[in-house]
């Protein structure tokens, strides 16, 4: 019975394809413009570095910001989640334990990060923001304590395994590691984001979380799932991190904060849907890295480098909720 | 002879393809009140935010005190001395009823505020216009709805208003602050200023009203004195029909008890409640706003804890601490508040249907879409939800199908019980019947459904029985046929309780 | 004639709800209080009055960048995620600080390098206002953009180095003083008094609150929101502009690191709350929050206490605060 067709905006849907394609064109613009005016930006070796010391931490940290971003929340302190998980991993280490035990042991302190962001959103009912605001001022002190102050831990090359170091270094099929954890990552955010009645929920919590409440369904329990889930998956990148370079140096997890909330965004910008997706937001951390990347090797410093990310960024931004407005 | 205090003519009104007011006329003598009324998406509360500021009007002519505005922002009509009482008691919370007052006309000494003066000030026009002794140091959120009102209206007077409009102005408040606030209306009316009301409430419109404006669909069908023509002449010119195209006719049989709650108490909303719900029945729920009526709702959906009694789903009693349990027990509702609570307007007709049965469309913990598209598909044709297809946002749907939307959603688990929280609030006339077939379908299948609406019209025709709340207690049971909607306004507003009302009905 | 409305009819609900405010309330006075009290005892040296015009002087930068905040909370409400923020103000601070310092160095003397510095608070403020009121972006998203570029050019201008400035203005607002009071404390004396006035006894600051407290009530009582918001970003930024002078002054150079600042600044305008009667942010709050912070820092100093804590009892602080409000606002 579908006889009658409402109106449809056309004419806003018609703009809104225009501006994915624009985003993306913009994309494969600046690529190409990079790879043109910057020396060396196609070459193998710097897409390698590229892709292992911009991507893969970032991108792992992103994928966890957008679970938490799609359920209407956000994570200040993913930053925690990693140099926590980081720390205890290398702690571990240092005292001998084994890999495993090490990993086990990294992942559940950055659990327990999520736990605590899960009790303060949900029981004591503070906003996300404010709770991993809290948690991200603590966490700093439990580092500066653990490290009196925030001296760096180095791991000598007999602490470090050497089965352990190989997997890292090469990982399988001549794919690194954390390569393939981030893709690991990325197919397993994917599935619960976009495949899984628990990412139903989430987005569903995102767009209208009285409508799910409304619904019968448990509002607390999943949106501590997805704090969890998020402090969990930002334990996997310290580990990460911490494996590659090595050592924990106190709050470098902090890097990555705004640019995971920035690529989480433009990739909210370049969905269809204008939702956090998994696509979108690696597509949102490509165009971050190319752009550091780029601007490094086409002479910019580190701190132009920064004020043509935020311009980016805001640009994005006002796009996007430019839309959102025309939209309603 | 002066020129009207407000005269609108030929008022046009899109919202994108939706013709809201379409050459609507209003004109408002100084010295009387003036009514305004008309169905629910008539076109009132557009006109009257036309008249505000708050909608721009897509074209017509705005005259005040014979003064054609062109470009109507809020603070152009007060500077007109053209005041406002919206429904929604629009005061800031954490203000004070003296800076409330004040705001946008405060007193000053040089560049300091005179809060000082301001509390005085405040104090004297509440207690010459009110009779009200009310520190004027106390904060908005603590002062209760009827109070609230009075503040905005003091608020109004402050200013020198000369046009006074009062949208629903007694919603919230009880018969006998409906009165004092009536007895200040014609004050303020004999002192020559224009007011303009609008009410659901036919027996207030012919009490309070000199002339009547009536809308339908968006245009004036006319200019009436309610003393003359009585309420039934104005109530045919809302609604142009027979009442029984309207209302869909329907075969009655009640099947088991499923739904019992005894002797239920959740202070301060009701006590000692208890009701029972047949199969196939309509249960009509109802009372003024603030009288219980909604809560007993909420207890049943697990939103409100009862502090004693039980509720029992076909004879067997229910643990029910939130929506969790109750949605599990087979209960659905369709909330008043359709876009915060109803449907998520950003996300799909297949996302909002599906979104209370995914457990049922799943293997694994992973959606199947190709179940999922054959019971959004098969909903949306079985209800004539009106969509492009079943990945359209729920947003550009209208409201009736956004409303068939949530039931779609509950009908897709297998609700039993269905509460029904004003599910006709802002549909047009066209979708309330559709709504109401879609009741009857429903009550003919065998389920159950609480019906509550401050439409008392509605209740009296769809309701096979209805239950009057007054002040948290149950005060009348009523079959359908054994009363009308002014006699259950009556007992609403406490005619069968230790108040005696003044006759609200003139009709 | 009777009065319309004898009394609330939900007083109970109201009666419960403005106890435990006043449970908050005298709590957080009676907690400064003990602390205050507690250092006097413990903590050698805390009551002198060296060392109580040192807290003051530290609470002065903190202070007014937190006067900035409180403003935009004012005007923007204080659900920060939905509301408005302004995470750009400790960054604006530091690029005004950079921006004064370079011009300094340049050579241009005071009356160009001071006015440079506040228009360019001013002008990361509207960067900000335009991004929220034109552009509709969530202010979270917006003045952390801002805030990205803000800290951006300030390395760009000093390259991530020390500046050092020398001027008389510098050495007076540093080093002078009048009536035994020094100018660092005059300012935020000064600064406080001028914000008091302008939030809680103008008009404007009347009608801001009214858009933060209520964005539709406000509109439909002729108030034009729109430039209200403006006017708080920009009034934070200008906070922000003069915050940097008296950076410059405390530290004889513009410093890498302003921006580390956010934080504290975010506690004291949050944990401001807390002291009004409103729960809501006030000048007068912000003031006391700013004292209780520095006096906490300060403290802990004396006592030997390692400043590693100084963040987590910050942080703590705000999750407490922020929970004890919610559950005063919802009971």
């Amino acid at each position: 019975m579908t006889d009658t067709t409402p109106p449809t905006p056309s004419r806003n849907l018609s703009f809104e394809a225009l501006s994915n394609y624009a985003v993306i064109a913009a994309f494969v613009l600046i690529v190409v413009f990079f790879a043109i005016f910057a020396d060396g930006f196609l070459s193998g070796e710097n897409l390698m570095n590229l892709v292992l010391n911009k991507v893969v931490i970032l991108a792992i940290v992103a994928l966890g910001m957008t679970l938490v971003i799609a359920a209407g929340g956000i994570d200040l302190s993913v930053g925690v989640s990693v140099d926590l998980s980081s720390m205890i991993f290398i702690m571990m280490i240092a005292a001998g334990m084994s890999g495993v035990f090490a990993v086990a042991g990294g992942l559940a302190a950055a659990i327990c990060v999520g736990i605590v962001n899960a009790i303060l959103i949900n029981r004591l009912k503070i906003n996300p923001f404010l709770a991993t605001l809290g948690v991200l001022f603590i966490g700093e002190t439990v580092q500066r304590v653990s490290t009196q102050g925030g001296v760096p831990i180095y791991l000598t090359r007999g602490e470090y395994s050497a089965p352990f170091d190989a997997i890292v270094r090469t990982g399988l099929f001549g794919v690194p590691t954390p390569v393939i954890v981030l893709i690991v990552a990325a197919l397993a955010v994917y599935i619960a984001l976009h495949r899984s009645v628990f990412g139903r929920y989430v987005s569903a919590l995102g767009a209208a979380p009285d409508v799910v409440r409304y619904s019968g369904i448990r509002v607390p329990l999943h949106m501590s799932m997805v704090f969890i889930a998020c402090a969990a998956i930002s334990g996997v990148a310290g580990i990460l991190l911490s494996s590659t370079v090595r050592s924990y140096v106190p709050f470098s997890g902090d890097a990555f904060l705004l640019d995971a909330i920035g690529a989480t965004f433009i990739g909210t910008a370049i969905s269809a849907e204008r939702r956090p997706s998994v696509f979108g937001t690696l597509l949102g951390v490509l165009l971050l890295a190319v752009m550091r990347n780029g601007l490094l090797l086409i002479g910019w410093n580190f701190f132009w480098q920064q004020v043509g990310i935020g311009v980016l960024v805001f640009l994005v931004l006002g796009v996007s909720f430019g839309l959102r407005r025309r939209n309603d | 002879m002066t020129a009207p205090a407000i005269e609108m003519r030929d008022i046009d009104k899109h919202f994108g393809p939706v013709h809201a007011l379409d050459k609507a006329d209003l004109v408002v003598a100084p010295g009387t009140v003036h009514g305004l009324v008309g169905q629910n998406g008539a076109g009132k509360s557009t006109i009257i935010k036309v008249l505000a500021g708050i909608y721009r009007r897509t074209g017509g002519t705005v005259r005040v005190f014979g003064e054609q505005i062109e470009q109507i922002t809020p603070a152009v009509i007060e500077a007109k001395g053209v005041h406002f009482i919206h429904q929604d008691r629009l005061l800031v919370p954490s203000a004070t009823v003296a800076e409330s007052v004040f705001l946008r006309n405060e007193p000053r000494v040089g560049p300091f505020l005179e809060h000082r003066t301001m509390r005085r000030r405040a104090q004297e026009l509440l207690k010459t216009h009110f009779n009200l002794d009310l520190d004027p140091g106390t904060l908005v959120q603590d002062l209760s709805t009827a109070q609230q009102k009075i503040v905005q209206i003091t608020r109004a007077l402050a200013n020198d208003a000369r046009v006074l409009v009062l949208d629903e102005p007694t919603a919230a408040l009880v018969k006998k602050e409906v009165d004092n606030l009536f007895e200040v209306l014609r004050r303020l009316r004999d002192d020559g200023l224009a007011i303009i009301f609008i009410s659901h409430y036919m027996s207030e419109i012919s009490e309070i009203c000199d002339t009547v404006t009536v809308l339908r669909n968006g245009t004036d069908v006319g200019v009436v004195d309610p003393r003359e023509v009585g309420i039934q002449r104005i109530v045919d010119m809302m609604t142009n029909r027979d009442t029984s195209e309207m209302y869909p006719p329907r075969d009655v049989t009640h099947g088991e008890v499923v739904l019992e709650m005894r002797d239920a108490t959740a202070e301060p909303h009701f006590r000692n409640v208890s009701l029972t719900l047949r199969e196939g029945e309509i249960l009509g729920l109802t009372g003024l706003l603030g009288s219980g009526d909604k809560e007993v709702m909420n207890a049943l959906f697990g939103q409100i804890p009862l502090d004693s009694g039980e509720i029992l789903l076909r004879g067997k009693p229910l643990r029910m601490r939130s929506p969790v349990d109750a949605v599990g027990q087979g209960f659905a509702k369709i909330p008043e508040d359709r876009r915060a609570h109803g449907v998520a307007t950003a996300l799909s007709v297949r996302e909002n249907i599906s979104l209370a049965s995914l457990l049922s469309m799943s293997k694994r913990g992973l959606v199947s879409r190709k179940d999922e598209a054959r019971v959004v598909d098969d909903l949306i044709a079985d209800l004539g939800i009106k969509t492009p297809g079943r990945d359209q946002l729920v947003k550009n749907l209208s409201g009736g199908n956004q409303q068939k939307v949530v039931v779609a959603k509950w009908l897709s688990c297998e609700s039993e019980v269905y509460l029904m929280d004003e599910p006709t609030v802002a549909v047009d006339v066209g979708a309330k019947i559709e709504i109401f077939t879609l009741m009857n379908r429903l009550a003919a299948e065998g389920k159950s459904m609480i019906f509550l609406s401050s439409d008392l019209e509605e209740i009296v025709e769809m309701c096979d029985r209805t239950l009057v709340i007054y002040r948290g207690e149950l005060i009348g049971e009523y079959a359908k046929g054994d009363i009308d909607a002014d006699r259950l306004l009556a007992a609403a507003s406490g005619a069968a309780s230790d108040e005696t009302p003044k006759e609200r009905s003139t009709a | 004639m009777t009065a319309i409305a004898d009394g609330p009819p939900r007083a109970g609900a109201h009666r419960g709800r403005n106890i435990s405010k006043l449970v908050i309330r005298l709590g957080a006075f009676v907690g400064f209080a003990l602390i205050v009290i507690y250092f006097a005892f413990t903590a050698r040296g805390f009551t002198t009055p060296y060392n109580l015009t040192n807290i003051v002087e530290q609470s002065t930068i903190l202070g007014i960048l937190a006067y900035g905040m409180t403003l935009v909370f004012a005007g923007t409400g204080t659900d920060v995620q939905r509301g408005g923020i302004d995470l750009s103000i400790a960054a604006n601070a530091g690029l005004c600080a950079a921006v004064y310092a370079v011009l300094m160095r340049a050579g241009y003397g005071g009356y160009v390098a001071v006015p440079a510095a506040l228009v360019t608070g001013m002008a990361v403020g509207a960067l900000n206002g335009f991004a929220v009121v034109a552009l509709r972006i969530m202010p979270l998203l917006a003045t952390l953009a801002v805030m990205n570029i803000a800290e951006g050019l300030e390395l760009t201008l000093t390259e991530n180095t020390v500046v050092a400035v020398n001027s008389p203005l510098i050495d007076t607002l540093a080093f002078g003083r009048f009536l035994g009071i020094s100018t660092l404390s005059w300012v935020f004396v000064i600064v406080s008094l001028a914000l008091i006035w302008i939030a809680h006894y103008s008009r404007t600051g009347l009608r801001l609150y009214a858009v933060g407290g209520h964005a539709e009530a406000a509109r439909a009582a002729g108030v034009r929101n729109g430039s209200y918001v403006y006017g708080a970003y920009i009034g934070a930024g200008l906070l922000a502009g003069l915050t940097s002078i008296l950076i410059v002054a405390r530290l004889s150079s513009s410093t890498p690191g302003t921006g580390q600042m956010l934080l504290p600044v975010l506690a004291a305008a949050l944990l401001g709350t807390v002291f009004s009667r409103r729960l809501i942010p006030t000048i007068g709050g912000t003031l006391l929050a700013a004292l209780f912070i520095g006096t906490l820092a300060n403290g802990f100093q004396l006592l030997g206490i390692s400043s590693y804590w100084v963040s987590g009892v910050q942080g703590a602080l705000i999750l407490v605060v922020v929970a004890a409000t919610s559950f005063a606002k919802n009971s």
